[in-house]
């Protein structure tokens, strides 16, 4: 135990030592020096990690109006909202603005001139994790705080127990509350005190994540683990327990991976399948119909900014009318032009929707601009929450899985119980007969391009969220929709699902494996295997010949 | 509008057919320049801002009497991202058009396949990316940084107290040459000092891929890994830079956590995307638009102004390093040839040895007569809330280039 008492010792010398260099102004007493603190905030790197460590070792003890006026202060920083005039520091509304409040007297002063320090990572995670704990001690509202102890959390290490007992003590919020006691218990894995640790390797069991494995497993080199038969049976309970949930946590994401990116391949193939499987027409201006879609949606957006952009948010559902029905009458439009002329030429139609789809790129290009366009991200499709381990489900994937599922059972009520897709499905079984019967074929084709084009412009929507939208975006699409009508089936709505989510899980399943290249090769060369095998697909359509 | 007229708009949809439309210029007291950038394919949104910076740069020397007596004339082309298409259409200009030098390339894959045609032709290509390094030619010009003069500082920064102590490496790229040669420099670089091989993951993706989820979920999981700060060095190129972010940052992962190092991110990647989580990740490259210089401020207003006068489709307030570089290029070769007093490429080449010239970053451009390579200043940006970058670091003087990399 000598040994240990040593060990203090040279820690409260070396606290000691610290707090010697620390600014005189800031050591003097529990206020903290507005003036010094802002100045330092203007510094070099080394003032600002010394400023704000000191801040973040003293804001256990220090007066909620000067915590609260740091964090205010500390955000600025984060945001570019500090200028940095000589001596004077000025916080300004918004960055780039022409005055602001005096950071230590809290008087207006113009800011011209000023300097807004840049942020090296190292200290903007400081910053970060400092202006967290300002929200955690003193933020107004349960969001605001709940939202700091997340930013807190990431940087457990560098901040000091007693700041999260503070806050812990202070807190209103029941749920809240509790994640902080959990926090700080979860903190105490070095502690000295052996019913503590145990307590906290429970805790951090309970919130299992990749990054709580590597903690525990850090601990198997610990001399107690060796030593202390209770404390190793907790130890590697917690990580049997761990390991167990970040396994579930990982397989639950590549079924979600492999949904999202089945659930694009579907919305981009299900048009082409039935274009293709009515009228046997090789469509490869389907990718740009898609990127009509995106555009359209982005002219909905802009219109929407302007004529009532309180409901800005709301666009991505106004679009998706809007993007239906523009693909849908481009669509028309070309059937009517040009393919029209070339029913049973399918060769022909091959090369003039190739020139169709060259055309809407360039046409598109010249009349826009080849830039990515810029969304404005709702909440509902931007970020992600992580549901299980280390399991995050993306709203904007969760919204195109949402968005496939429902345009696949909005086709196959289309298809299956209209007047309309009666007609579809006669023609594409026998179009003479069906032409006998009295269907108008042509006319069913037309409706029926217009569809398929359609379904493109709602793959359009629901891409915006997850890719780039520029003229290029369809050609990305159309090999891959290829693949999946090919392999599904020509013309089958619900071939195109399976082989979307068979080609899907299979690219998501070997990624990790032998990586992206590989992966697309593999797929390639196993539906190429299986064509071989059965060169009408999974789902044949059942034709009189 | 030059660039899209009737001519190249049919030219772009007979690609297969034609490849290479060439825009002829007539005057015969003129001297010609040729443009190698791709106004469609994946490359568009960056390299066909090149074309008009190229034509820009030619207009303000023309206006101040052009070289040797002889006004400049850009002829450009579309090579629609094919590689090949380069090579064709550079021979072309070569033998056809009799173009004094070319300016072009974005990869390093169409670098090398324009490469044999401009040494058999001996004529002179201007390259203004950075690259791989371990190259050297007569015929290119190297207009931008080889690894040694903007990676590895770059690196060493992250690795350093500066930047965040960065100890593992997860490399992700494009899948052909330039991110293969930059990934295979950095691990010799890394084991040079004395970092275990368990310390870096390299993954690659194909040319133009966008479904990145599996990938950053890796990430995350090699990130919680132990054994220090992980950092991703990110070579993907066109479409996927801005696919890659999205994805990032939807995951939730912040640059505090893992940074990306960019090494092919320019401001016009961040375009359409919502940088606020974002905020941090890196970039490194000889110019970036945030750059405090006289030189800059000029060069911003001077494309501010080309963009609205001859309504050029590109964003008049985003300025890329390669664009800056074009410029450079363009001055570059006037400067030469002005001093050889000729065109001959021969004199012009011989004429580089000794010149300089304050470019828009601040720094004094540089060449001496021992090769191609031109040393330049290194900037490190982190992406703001602006879709731009801010300067991190700069470096205190403009390094000597080292063509071949020492690593790897």
């Amino acid at each position: 135990m000598v040994e240990g008492v040593g060990r203090v010792w040279l820690a409260g010398l070396l606290v000691w030592a610290a707090s010697l260099m620390v600014p005189p102004a800031l050591a003097a007493g529990l206020g903290l020096d507005r003036a010094a603190f802002a100045a330092a905030l203007c510094g070099d790197g080394a003032a600002q990690t010394s400023a704000v460590e000191t801040f973040l070792r003293r804001s256990a003890e220090a007066e909620a109006g000067d915590v609260a006026w740091a964090g205010t202060t500390l955000r600025a920083l984060l945001d570019r909202r500090l200028a940095c005039l000589g001596e004077t520091v000025v916080i300004l509304d918004r960055a780039g603005a022409a005055d602001g409040l005096d950071a230590a007297t809290g008087t207006a002063r113009p800011a011209t001139g000023g300097r807004s320090p840049v942020l090296g990572l190292r200290q903007r995670a400081l910053i970060e994790t400092a202006s967290g704990v300002a929200t955690l001690l003193t933020g107004s509202s349960a969001d605001a705080r709940k939202g700091a102890l997340a930013t807190v959390e990431r940087r457990i290490a560098s901040v000091p127990e007693p700041v999260l007992r503070r806050a812990a003590a202070a807190e209103a919020d029941a749920g809240l509350k509790a994640s902080l006691a959990a926090v700080v218990e979860s903190a105490a894995l070095s502690s000295p005190d052996p019913a503590r640790r145990l307590a906290a390797i429970r805790a951090v069991a309970e919130a299992p994540s990749g990054a709580a494995f590597s903690r525990l497993s850090a601990l198997k080199a610990d001399p107690a683990y060796g030593a202390d038969p209770a404390f190793r049976t907790v130890l590697d309970a917690a990580l049997a327990r761990v390991e167990r949930s970040v396994s579930l946590g990982n397989a639950l994401a590549v079924l979600y991976n492999g949904l999202s990116f089945a659930s694009i391949l579907f919305m981009a193939a299900a048009g082409l399948a039935i274009i293709f499987g009515l009228m046997g027409v090789i469509n490869l201006a389907q990718g740009e119909f898609i990127m009509i879609g995106a555009y359209a949606t982005y002219g909905v957006q802009e219109a929407i900014r302007r004529i009532a952009p309180a409901w800005l948010d709301a666009y991505l559902l106004v679009a998706i009318p809007v993007a239906f029905l523009a693909s849908a009458l481009v669509g028309i439009a070309i059937e009517a032009l040009i393919l029209r002329h070339l029913y049973r030429r399918p060769l022909m139609s091959l090369l003039a929707t190739w020139a169709v789809s060259l055309f809407l790129i360039n046409g598109v290009r010249v009349a826009i601009g080849s830039q990515n366009l810029q969304f404005a991200m709702p909440s509902y499709v931007s970020g992600g929450v992580p549901l299980y381990a280390d399991f995050v489900v993306t709203w904007n994937r969760l919204f195109a899985i949402a968005f496939a599922a429902v345009t696949l059972v909005l086709t196959l009520v289309i298809l299956k119980r209209t007047p309309l897709g009666l007609d579809i499905r006669a023609v594409t079984q026998n179009r003479d007969m069906a032409a006998c019967l009295g269907i108008r074929t042509r006319r069913v084709d037309r409706l029926a391009f217009g569809f398929g084009s359609g379904l493109a412009g709602l793959a359009g929507v629901a891409l915006c969220p997850i890719y780039s939208v520029n003229p290029g975006m369809g050609a990305n699409f159309i090999v891959d929709s290829f693949m999946v009508v090919v392999l599904g089936g020509v013309g089958t709505v619900v071939g195109t699902l399976v082989a979307a989510l068979g080609i899907g899980g299979a690219n998501v399943l070997i990624e990790p494996l032998y990586g992206a290249v590989a992966a697309k090769v593999i797929v390639l060369v196993g539906i190429i295997l299986f064509l071989q095998r059965r060169p009408e697909g999974l789902f044949a359509v059942r034709r009189r010949r | 509008m030059v660039e899209f007229t009737r001519r190249s708009f049919l030219g772009t949809a007979a690609t297969l057919s034609a490849p290479a439309i060439i825009r002829p210029a007539w005057a015969a007291d003129t001297i010609k320049l040729g443009c190698l950038f791709s106004s469609s394919g994946t490359m568009a949104n960056l390299e066909g801002r090149l074309n008009h910076v190229v034509r820009m740069a030619a207009d303000g020397i023309n206006t101040k009497g052009g070289v040797n007596g002889r006004r400049i004339e850009v002829v450009t082309s579309d090579p629609a991202s094919d590689w090949p298409l380069y090579a064709q259409i550079g021979r072309q200009m070569l033998q056809q058009e009799k173009v004094a030098a070319l300016f072009g390339c974005w990869t390093s894959v169409s670098r090398k396949s324009v490469l044999p045609v401009v040494e058999q032709n001996d004529g002179l290509l201007f390259y203004p990316l950075h690259f791989e390094g371990d190259e050297n030619s007569k015929n290119i010009v190297y207009v931008n940084s080889p690894p040694a003069s903007s990676v590895l500082p770059a690196v060493d920064y992250l690795m350093g107290a500066e930047g965040v102590g960065a100890k593992r490496f997860f490399m992700i790229g494009s899948d052909y040459v330039w991110p293969r040669t930059i990934n295979k420099q950095l691990k010799a670089y890394w084991a040079s000092k004395g970092i275990a091989e368990t310390a870096w993951r390299e993954e690659y993706v194909p040319l133009g891929f966008s479904n990145f989820q599996t990938l950053v979920n890796q990430i995350r999981s090699f990130a919680a890994q132990p054994g220090g700060q992980p950092i991703v060095v990110l070579t993907v190129v066109g479409s996927s830079i801005p696919d890659f972010l999205r994805e990032f940052a939807n995951q939730g992962i912040r640059a505090t956590d893992v940074p990306i190092l960019g090494l092919d991110m320019v401001e016009a990647d961040l375009e359409g995307l919502d940088t606020a989580p974002l905020v941090g990740h890196l970039n490194c490259w000889a110019y970036l638009q945030a750059a405090k210089a006289e030189a800059n401020t000029r060069f911003l207003s001077e494309w501010a102004a080309y963009v609205k006068a001859k309504g050029v489709p590109f964003s008049a307030d985003t300025v890329i390093d390669p664009m800056v570089s074009a410029y450079d290029s363009v001055q570059l070769w006037a400067l030469a040839a002005a001093k050889a007093g000729s065109f001959d490429v021969p004199e012009v080449r011989k004429a580089f040895a000794g010149l300089s010239f304050a470019d828009p970053s601040g720094y004094t451009l540089t060449m001496t007569g021992e090769n191609n390579y031109v040393a330049r200043g290194v900037f490190i940006g982190s992406v703001n809330e602006k879709q731009g970058f801010d300067i991190l670091w700069q470096s205190p003087d403009a390094p000597k280039p080292v063509p071949f990399s020492p690593y790897g």
